[in-house]
């Protein structure tokens, strides 16, 4: 009988899903294309000046903060090494990884600038400098302090993803293996596992080369100005009056699909020479068995990483509590909780939208990934293509889908609702949400529901009393991540809010791209708050449910 | 009660045949075993009879209580009580939460039901283990709890997944004394899977034995 | 408050359904006498008010008038925050290329220049509207002609005068002992004080205005500038380009990167890495003074020639949800009341377009006189705003020459 009702149902929620998730994208990409076939447009675009160092700007970004990051995320998880090194290397990477990129941009301007942070406690007593140099750190030309910011976030996220491989992958006997025939850590790390691990999170890094190579969010504040990267063109453009260049930006934003998809190619390329450069050194006989200087050298750079980011909430704090901030003091002049309070209340309503659209928007995601995964539970083909599906929102270009996912809602008078923004929140949620949940779902007994079946409980009881309960800490964790990505949100709020839904996010970004940077640390200082708020309730929710029971899955 | 009957069961991985057709009666108070070499489909063919067969594989033949044909039942509509490998005690309840799950709504009043799982509990010399988090039990503890689990969920025949392979010798021949003595008291027909001979002689109880099969 | 946002936070979610409402009460123009049905029929809608939210202090003004026409007019208006305004007009202009001619996602807007010239010119500006609401019969249209002419295009009653801006500059007096009294004393001190000046980055507003000042005070021909942009581009801007071509060089970061906006600037001098700031509020500065945003040694001055001056603006889009409330809105803005409390230094300090001393006598009371402390040293005659083609030229010049390299 239950399975005559399970079949619909699960059409249902399949195809609920997919409509969700990759419909709007494509449909978007596909709006973006028809607006984009427009002669006068292209010409706008290959006549703009600078447009080619814009575009190789991008890419270059892209490839070389993917790079870093990868690279930096291999050497973390290597040095970890043991089971419960890693356990304690998630719990700091976590709440990392929410924080909202914008914030972190905005933070690292302040710590980096030749005014920020790092020069004001080397100014005067080391430096000699009364006023702040007169140097291009920050925004520089060849892209390197929004390398920089991007490595900051993304090291921590492949770092996890590569966590999460871990477990597929038999890690500590491979190692254990080849140490025994005399490899030093690094190496046997690097011929023996990482290769494995490599071909598991070939998708996070595609999102992340794309999102190095168009994201805004991160090129506000740090990106340069001349060239600006490919994405601040368009962005630019798209909010010109002119409609000339409206339309060049559809345009403009198929040639940044175009470029990410042949940079992805490439990119994918160059894995496969460096797999087969690395296949030649594990064959080279070196056993490179004395690697702990090298072990300890390497250390600092995941340090690095951790102190640009702690770094850079410091400086988001402290000039969000401040009016002035004269270089080269230290700490500000009027540190406290005045200036603070004075703008604050400005940021009650967009708190209220943040923390309303967040609540709904995780939970709406986390019951949508719920449902599916149930339903899919005993079918891994389906469940790896759902996964696939949900991660194009991750590796498609934001601008490129969004600029016609926009013009379609205005055509279905959906913009500036409620409902729009929701959505466009949930399609970026769910490839965390259904990551979370498909593992922990895999990784519970299936035996466990078989025992309540045929203890005699319906399959939804079995669902509700043994499957969701030893569920309930990665629903917690995946509900937390989901209400973190929605509150970070910033050009699909702009769009598919019409200006009119504001929020956390598209305060930070409209005061931090007019450089009010008092206002656009406060507003940043809310958006980090607000993901590692998340992240504590729901470890703190965690901790109370199920306490008592040692067996519950963490 | 009942028999537990196989007639004609064969089960395929794709188009391989797992096994030759199995017919086997089991008569109430009986433990019957089926052993065969790993690969033999010796634990799908539990799944089958519970109605939850992996998508992997198809099945035939009938799974018959008395003359009552389960086939196309629900696992939860066909009161066969499994015992695994492992115990599976749901790791989120209390011991005594864990043998509540099973026993039947309808059954019994709260306060019976209560009185009823201490009962049992002191049966097997498990007296005030009502609120203990099952991942402080022991081994053999666990298997005992998972035993009045199934028995108090009131079903119909017992099917045993090689129930006891997971535990040492010395508690191993105490827990198969328990679930063997307890299966036969409530005068249930059982199946037991396993590749242990120990296991098969102290069944006492018919002996199948699954050949690979040869055809395609 | 929270009422208010509680309505916007509906609006918002059941949008759809309210625009097929907005799209039934079509209004005829009212006459004056009629104001009080404009009233009546503004109660309870929603005004999505399209401003530039970069400057605190004016957000904080914003605030306050939305808590005033709520409790006085029963409107709520919810300020969204551009980072330029021509984000809305861009919206504006998609709409009405997408055909929606009712229910628009912007109901009221500040603009001026250009960005009013396209919305009219495209015809996608409600009205004409703003020579009937009631405060309008205030203004100082013959004292202050840039309250009816916009960028030498004429307003024709499609936006309502708001506030009226003069170019000015601020330096600090600890670096800059003589302040310079026009751009080729200014381009003497850049050239001796390397890293240290700055402008925003044009297209900002602010910024391509500083570009109208200089050209204004450097052009040999100022009578074209009243005119069209025309094929004589080059020759007339010459002179700006070769005083920014000598000065570039000794710019901050070597004229490599630009502030995005006036605030952001302010930031840069206020942390010392410039010594220089401009705005378009003669005020801004001691406000800023006031709220301990910037040192004590921060001055005002303009330059001897003139002040580049203009009037800001509001307008309706043709296709506004709620025109009734954003009249309502738009004539409170301009009352005597929210003027002199506009005007205040201490708010925002932007200067009147009413005629003060027209005004019955307990208005009249109500405006006091500007603060003494970092106003402008010279307040410098006006200079009108040049003609509207002017700041798209001008702009796309300077990214050609400033912007890519």
């Amino acid at each position: 009988m239950a399975r005559t009702v399970r079949r619909p149902v699960k059409r249902l929620a399949l195809v609920l899903i997919t409509v969700v998730s990759g419909v709007p994208v494509l449909a978007g990409l596909g709006m973006t294309l028809l607006k984009a076939l427009n002669p006068a447009a292209w010409s706008v675009v290959w006549s703009t000046p600078g447009i080619w160092s814009s575009l190789i700007l991008s890419l270059w970004t892209g490839t070389a903060s993917t790079v870093f990051a990868l690279f930096i995320a291999h050497l973390t998880v290597a040095l970890a090494g043991p089971a419960r090194w890693t356990g304690r290397l998630r719990a700091v990477i976590l709440p990392l990884l929410a924080l909202p990129h914008l914030a972190i941009g905005i933070g690292l301007a302040l710590l980096l600038a030749p005014s920020g942070l790092i020069l004001r406690l080397l100014s005067p007593w080391l430096t000699g400098f009364a006023q702040p140099p007169d140097w291009r750190i920050i925004q520089d030309p060849l892209g390197l302090s929004l390398i920089i910011g991007l490595v900051t976030k993304e090291a921590p996220f492949l770092a996890l993803m590569l966590l999460g491989a871990l477990a597929q992958v038999p890690s500590e006997p491979l190692m254990l293996a080849s140490r025994t025939f005399g490899y030093g850590r690094l190496k046997s790390w690097l011929v023996s596992v990482a290769p494995a691990l490599q071909r598991q999170i070939r998708l996070p890094i595609a999102a992340v080369f794309v999102y190095g190579a168009t994201n805004v969010d991160m090129a506000i504040p740090l990106g340069s100005q001349t060239p600006p990267p490919l994405s601040i063109v368009l962005w630019q453009w798209y909010t010109d009056s002119g409609l000339d260049l409206q339309d060049a930006a559809y345009a403009g934003s198929i040639l940044l699909l175009g470029a990410t998809a042949l940079g992805l190619i490439s990119l994918a390329g160059a894995g496969r020479a460096g797999a087969a450069l690395l296949r030649r050194v594990a064959t080279s006989g070196r056993r490179a068995a004395a690697d702990r200087t090298l072990r300890r050298a390497i250390v600092s750079l995941p340090l690095a990483v951790a102190i640009l980011g702690g770094g850079a909430l410091l400086a988001l704090a402290l000039r969000a509590t401040s009016r002035m901030w004269r270089f080269p003091r230290v700490f500000p002049e009027h540190l406290g909780w005045n200036a603070f309070a004075d703008s604050a209340p400005a940021a009650a309503s967009p708190l209220a939208m943040t923390l309303a659209i967040a609540t709904l928007v995780a939970i709406a995601a986390v019951a949508l990934t719920l449902t599916v995964v149930e339903l899919l539970s005993d079918n891994p083909r389906w469940t790896r293509a759902v996964g696939l599906w949900l991660f194009l929102p991750l590796v498609v270009p934001q601008l490129a889908f969004l600029f016609g996912l926009t013009w379609l809602m205005t055509r279905l008078r959906l913009e500036g609702t409620l409902l729009a923004v929701m959505w466009t929140h949930v399609l970026f949620a769910l490839p965390y949400t259904w990551g979370i949940l498909v593992t922990a779902r895999a990784a519970l007994d299936p035996r466990y529901q078989l025992a309540a079946r045929v203890l005699g409980a319906a399959p939804l009881r079995a669902w509700w009393t043994v499957t969701a309960p030893l569920l309930t800490r990665s629903t917690l964790l995946a509900a937390s991540l989901a209400f973190a990505v929605s509150a970070a949100l910033y050009l699909p709020t702009l769009f598919t809010g019409a200006g009119r839904i504001v929020t956390i996010a598209t305060e930070a970004a409209s005061s931090a791209a007019s450089g009010a940077l008092h206002i656009a640390a406060l507003y940043g200082a809310l958006q980090a708050a607000l993901p590692l708020l998340a992240f504590a309730v729901a470890s703190t929710a965690g901790h109370f449910v199920y306490r008592r029971f040692g067996g519950v899955p963490r | 009660m009942n028999s537990l009957g196989f007639r004609n069961v064969q089960l395929r991985l794709g188009d391989r045949l797992l096994f030759a057709p199995l017919t086997l009666i089991v008569e109430p108070g009986v433990v019957a075993s089926v052993t065969g070499p790993s690969g033999s489909g010796k634990s799908t063919l539990l799944s089958y009879a519970c109605g939850a067969l992996p998508a992997a594989f198809t099945g035939s033949g009938d799974i018959l209580l008395g003359e009552r044909r389960l086939n196309g039942m629900n696992p939860e509509d066909r009161r066969l009580g499994l015992l695994f490998q492992d115990d599976l005690l749901f790791p989120h309840l209390s011991v005594a939460d864990n043998l509540a799950f099973g026993m039947r709504r309808s059954t019994l009043r709260r306060v019976e039901r209560r009185q009823r799982i201490a009962e049992s509990l002191a049966s097997l010399g498990l007296q005030g283990f009502e609120p203990r988090d099952p991942v402080t039990l022991s081994g053999g503890e666990r298997a005992r709890v998972a035993l009045l689990r199934v028995l108090l969920s009131g079903p119909s025949a017992v099917l045993l997944d090689e129930p006891f392979s997971r535990l040492d010798a010395a508690t191993r021949a105490q827990t198969r004394a328990v679930v063997f003595e307890g299966i036969r008291r409530h005068s249930l027909p059982a199946l037991l899977v396993t590749h242990d001979a120990e296991d098969v002689v102290a069944a006492g109880g018919p002996v199948a034995q699954l050949q690979l099969s040869q055809e395609i | 408050m929270v009422l208010g946002q509680a309505t916007a936070l509906l609006t918002a979610l059941f949008g759809l359904g309210l625009a097929g409402a907005a799209e039934a009460a079509d209004p005829p123009r009212p006459a004056l006498s009629e104001w009080s049905t404009t009233e009546a029929r503004a109660r309870g809608t929603t005004v999505y008010f399209n401003a530039w939210g970069g400057d605190d202090s004016i957000n904080r003004y914003i605030a306050w008038a939305a808590v005033e026409v709520g409790h006085r007019y029963g409107v709520t208006l919810v300020h969204v925050k551009v980072t330029d305004i021509a984000e809305a007009v861009s919206r504006i202009l998609a709409e009405g290329a997408a055909g929606r001619t009712s229910g628009g996602s912007v109901d009221l807007l500040w603009l001026n220049g250009a960005n009013f010239a396209s919305l009219r010119r495209a015809n996608l500006l409600y009205g004409p509207w703003a020579d009937d609401v009631p405060n309008a019969r205030w203004m100082d249209a013959r004292g202050n002609p840039t309250t009816i002419v916009d960028f030498a295009m004429p307003t024709g009653g499609y936006e309502l005068a708001w506030g009226t801006a003069r170019l000015t500059l601020f330096y600090d007096s600890d670096a800059v002992a003589n302040p310079p009294r026009n751009p080729q004393e200014l381009l003497v001190w850049i050239r001796a004080h390397p890293g240290r000046f700055t402008y925003p980055r044009p297209p900002n507003f602010l910024g391509t205005s500083f570009l109208k000042q200089l050209l204004v005070l450097l052009a040999s021909d100022r009578q074209a500038l009243r005119r069209p942009v025309g094929s004589d581009f080059e020759l007339i801007t010459r002179p700006l380009w070769q005083w920014l071509d000598a000065a570039a060089p000794n710019f901050w970061r070597h004229g490599r990167l630009y502030p995005p906006s006036g605030p952001a600037q302010r930031e840069l001098l206020a942390t010392g890495e410039v010594d220089w700031a401009m705005a378009f509020n003669p005020a801004e500065a001691s406000r800023a003074i006031q709220r301990g945003e910037l040192p004590r040694t921060i001055r005002a001055t303009t330059f001897r020639g003139g002040a580049l001056t203009n009037s800001h603006f509001l307008a309706i889009p043709f296709n506004a949800r709620s025109p009734d409330g954003a009249r309502v809105i738009a004539n409170f803005l301009s009352s005597p009341e929210a003027q002199a409390r506009k005007a205040d230094t201490a708010v925002w300090g932007d200067p009147t377009v009413l005629d003060v001393a027209a005004l019955p006598a307990a208005d009249r009371r109500r405006f006091r006189p500007v603060d003494a402390e970092g106003a402008p040293s010279a307040t410098g005659t006006p200079i009108a705003d040049l003609d509207a083609s002017w700041m798209t030229a001008l702009e796309r010049a300077w990214l050609a020459r400033y912007g890519v390299r």
